[in-house]
């Protein structure tokens, strides 16, 4: 009981202290006042207090805000930072879904628009307070509403039953000494500001402190704010609770304050659902937005391996295969495929008009030229000289070995020409020949022509006298005597005699003889012949 | 007839061993004849011989000139005859290729026909040595399609071996009017990018088959060269005013040759040398051209 009273009493002077903090002209806030002080201690107590069942973490680390004069301002605020801190992306979470969905929810608007405007600078920081002084009204205004309609169900009550009159008489004492309470522990907050002030008069230092413990209670009182509403159905419950206990005091009035506490529940659950909801959307969005980024990057991965894994397990196509006989091809498969493969051979020409086209020109073109490359007829001259025909003379031979040996060395020594051949004689007859032609020609063709003279060979008669004239020798002497001994004498050479001859010069005169009768011989046909 | 061969054999050898003689000899003469031309001293090596090296300079002419290779020598004295040449078959010739060895009849001047009947081809040769035929042509098929065309130079080779291919012969085309008749006189022989020894050789081989034409013949054979697939057109040409006007009509058959052997000897010899053999499945036959540019 002292509990329940007690933290309502709490709420009671925390709400005080705000209002005095609302009220009070921005100008005081200028010079360190202890009021001032003690007023945003007790807020921040309060503020503290409807924040700690919000906490991730349960319990939290500090379940009441130690804010007594004791402390220091640093002191206080690490405390709110040791349960704000994981509260506070949990907030931006819930603000940002409440910027998505404005019609529902107008106030959120306001309050994000506040903090936005605690980012400027520190001129505007009175218009940001004018601002949450609006709030706080239109909170109070909510208060209200609730207020009255607790009070329609109290008179509902009554009208209902004859024995609440005396419960509704005992319920208007319990205000009374809530009231009177209030008197007294308001009392208590002013003795603890008094000392508070001694202490800033003090501490000359601690103003530019005070001014920094301002702003954290003013981003206090916007994150409590906030959470208003939660504090109000923590009332509601508690409410319920202190009814049970009139319940035991109760017991017939208490099933019909049953009924009517169960409708109240009701509305409780209706209010629960929206939270599991809110906790749901935050956790898919959430999903979505964390792990969708790596959910989708592993699907398409997951899909790329399948397709791969089935790539690699189907049977490939014929195709694809490496030799492939006609049994394992489908039927008439080869022929609706192109398939490219290498030729050696460079392929045989197509023949096309082009082709024809530039034969047919160079064609042409030789043709004009008459560049053709025909065999060509051999000449018809020999190259090569007539073999010599040797006629072999079948007669025999009318020299001796030893002639010829001599006729051989005589012409080797040069005393004597070669012997004339063949084809020496047929030269010189064909020279002849040839000048009885040029003779010829030369008497047609000269006017003047003159023949050759014939000259006839002298021919020198011996014994035949110049003169024929009277001799002075006497007719008596003969011829013989008259001539003179060259004349006498016919000289044959045959000086010696024989028996005077040496055997060489015997042998010689008798082969002259032999040739001279040899040669007469051959004189004799001559001079038939010349006959 | 065996001693004869024996004879021929023996003169082979020899001459074949004073090649290398006359080459050296020759490559002298060369040296000498350029230095003279170019006005350069005469190599130290060639002043001894040097009178004796003029004097032969100035006695040669035309044919002793260049010595004769020997691998040559089959048509050294080819054109001092007319060749006479023997067409026939493969074994049962179907009817388009009795058809088209009739135009290759006509085709060729001096040509004779005969039927293959079942001569073996050794008798064939025998028989056209004995009758001093120069050339033997044969023609084969595959399913009345001609795709081989193998000459032989008698007596003692060589012999070519080609592929046909493309093969549009007179029969083909119906309409005989517009096609006319096919002269008989002796051709004007065009023979193009033939470049390589190869080609060369090849050319040889082909223009012997054909005799010495008149100059004002009207009658063209081509043979053009090109990638190694050697194109055969058979025209006859009219010049009517100026040397522009020129009408070319073709005439006959016309086919593409290639060539995928040449062999020394004739055709009836297996063991016989191969002086050219076409080596389509190596990785260079692509950009390799054997006959010309």
């Amino acid at each position: 009981m002292a509990m329940d009273l007690d933290e309502p009493l709490d709420a009671e002077k925390g709400e005080a202290a705000l209002r005095r903090l609302r009220d009070a002209d921005p100008a005081l806030y200028l010079s360190p006042s202890a009021d001032l002080a003690a007023a945003a201690r007790e807020a921040s107590k309060h503020l503290y207090a409807s924040l700690v069942p919000f906490s991730p973490a349960q319990p939290p680390p500090l379940s009441n805000l130690l804010a007594g004069p004791a402390f220091d301002a640093e002191q206080i605020w690490s405390q709110i930072e040791l349960l704000s801190r994981p509260l506070i992306p949990h907030l931006r979470r819930q603000l940002r879904r409440l910027e998505q969905q404005p019609p529902s929810q107008p106030p959120p608007r306001t309050e994000s628009k506040s903090a936005d405007a605690e980012e400027k600078s520190e001129e505007e920081e009175d218009g940001e307070g004018d601002e949450e002084l609006e709030e706080l009204d239109d909170v109070d205004d909510e208060e209200e509403s609730e207020e009255e309609e607790k009070e329609e169900l109290g008179l509902e009550g009554e009208a209902g039953n004859e024995v609440e009159d005396e419960f509704f008489k005992i319920k208007d004492l319990d205000k009374f000494m809530v009231k009177g309470e209030e008197a007294e522990y308001g009392g208590g907050a002013k003795q603890g500001k008094k000392k508070k002030k001694t202490e800033n008069w003090m501490e000359e230092d601690s103003d530019s402190e005070d001014e920094e413990y301002l702003d954290e209670d003013e981003e206090d009182d916007d994150e409590h704010l906030d959470l208003e509403d939660f504090d109000d159905e923590e009332e509601e419950e508690e409410g319920a609770v202190g009814d049970i206990m009139y319940k035991d005091f109760f017991q017939e009035a208490d099933d019909q304050k049953v009924r009517k506490k169960g409708g109240s529940k009701k509305v409780q659950f209706k209010d629960e659902p929206d939270k599991p909801e809110v906790d749901d959307k935050n956790d898919d969005g959430n999903d979505e937005q964390g792990l969708s980024t790596h959910e989708k990057a592993r699907l398409k991965m997951h899909a790329k391996i399948e397709e791969m894994e089935k790539a690699n397990l189907e049977p490939s196509t014929w195709t694809m295969q490496g030799e492939v006989n006609a049994s394992s091809r489908p039927k008439n498969s080869a022929l609706e495929v192109d398939l490219d493969f290498e030729h050696n051979v460079r392929p045989a020409p197509v023949i096309t008009e082009e082709v024809t086209a530039s034969l047919e020109e160079m064609i042409k073109k030789r043709i004009i030229e008459g560049h053709f490359d025909d065999v060509e007829k051999p000449s018809p001259l020999q190259f090569k000289s007539p073999k010599e025909q040797k006629d072999l003379d079948e007669s025999k031979s009318k020299k001796g070995l030893a002639e010829l040996y001599e006729d051989d060395y005589a012409q080797k020594a040069g005393l004597a020409p070669a012997p004339l051949s063949i084809s020496d004689e047929l030269k010189n007859e064909a020279k002849t020949l040839f000048k009885r032609i040029c003779l010829k020609l030369d008497a047609l063709s000269h006017f003047h022509f003159a023949p050759k003279p014939v000259i006839e060979d002298m021919s020198i008669q011996a014994n035949v006298p110049a003169l024929a004239m009277e001799e002075i020798a006497p007719v008596a002497v003969s011829d013989a005597a008259m001539l003179a001994p060259e004349e006498i004498f016919e000289g044959k050479g045959d000086v010696k005699e024989e028996a005077e001859l040496t055997q060489a010069e015997r042998k010689r005169r008798r082969a002259n003889k032999k040739r001279r009768y040899a040669g007469s011989h051959k004189e004799r046909p001559a001079k038939m012949q010349k006959d | 007839m065996l001693r004869r061969n024996t004879r021929l054999r023996r003169e082979y050898l020899y001459r074949k061993s004073l090649e290398g003689k006359e080459r050296q000899h020759y490559e002298k003469k060369r040296r000498l004849r350029e230095a003279l031309d170019e006005g350069k001293p005469i190599p130290t090596e060639l002043r001894n011989e040097e009178l004796a090296l003029r004097r032969e300079i100035d006695l040669e002419d035309k044919d002793s000139a260049v010595p004769r290779s020997l691998i040559d020598d089959e048509y050294a004295g080819a054109a001092l005859r007319e060749p006479k040449i023997l067409l026939t078959t493969s074994r049962n010739p179907s009817a388009p290729l009795t058809q088209f060895v009739k135009e290759l009849k006509v085709v060729f001047p001096n040509s004779q026909r005969m039927n293959r009947g079942g001569q073996v081809i050794s008798e064939i040769v025998e028989s056209c040595r004995s009758h001093d035929i120069t050339d033997l042509v044969l023609v084969h098929e595959h399913r009345g399609q001609p795709d081989g065309l193998i000459v032989c130079h008698l007596p003692f080779g060589p012999t070519a071996y080609f592929g046909l291919l493309n093969v549009v012969t007179r029969h083909d085309i119906k309409d005989r009017k517009a096609m006319g008749k096919m002269s008989e006189a002796y051709p004007h022989l065009i023979l193009d990018n033939f470049t390589t020894k190869t080609g060369e050789r090849t050319a040889n081989i082909v223009k012997h088959l054909f005799p010495v034409p008149k100059p004002d013949s009207k009658r063209i054979i081509t043979f053009a060269n090109r990638d190694d697939y050697i194109s055969f057109r058979h025209h006859v040409y009219e010049k009517h005013g100026g040397p522009k006007s020129l009408d070319l009509k073709e005439v006959g058959p016309r086919f593409e040759l290639r060539l995928y052997q040449i062999k020394r000897g004739t055709v009836d010899q297996a063991e016989a040398q191969n002086e050219f053999v076409l080596r389509p499945y190596m990785n260079t036959a692509k950009k390799q051209k054997s006959l010309g540019a």
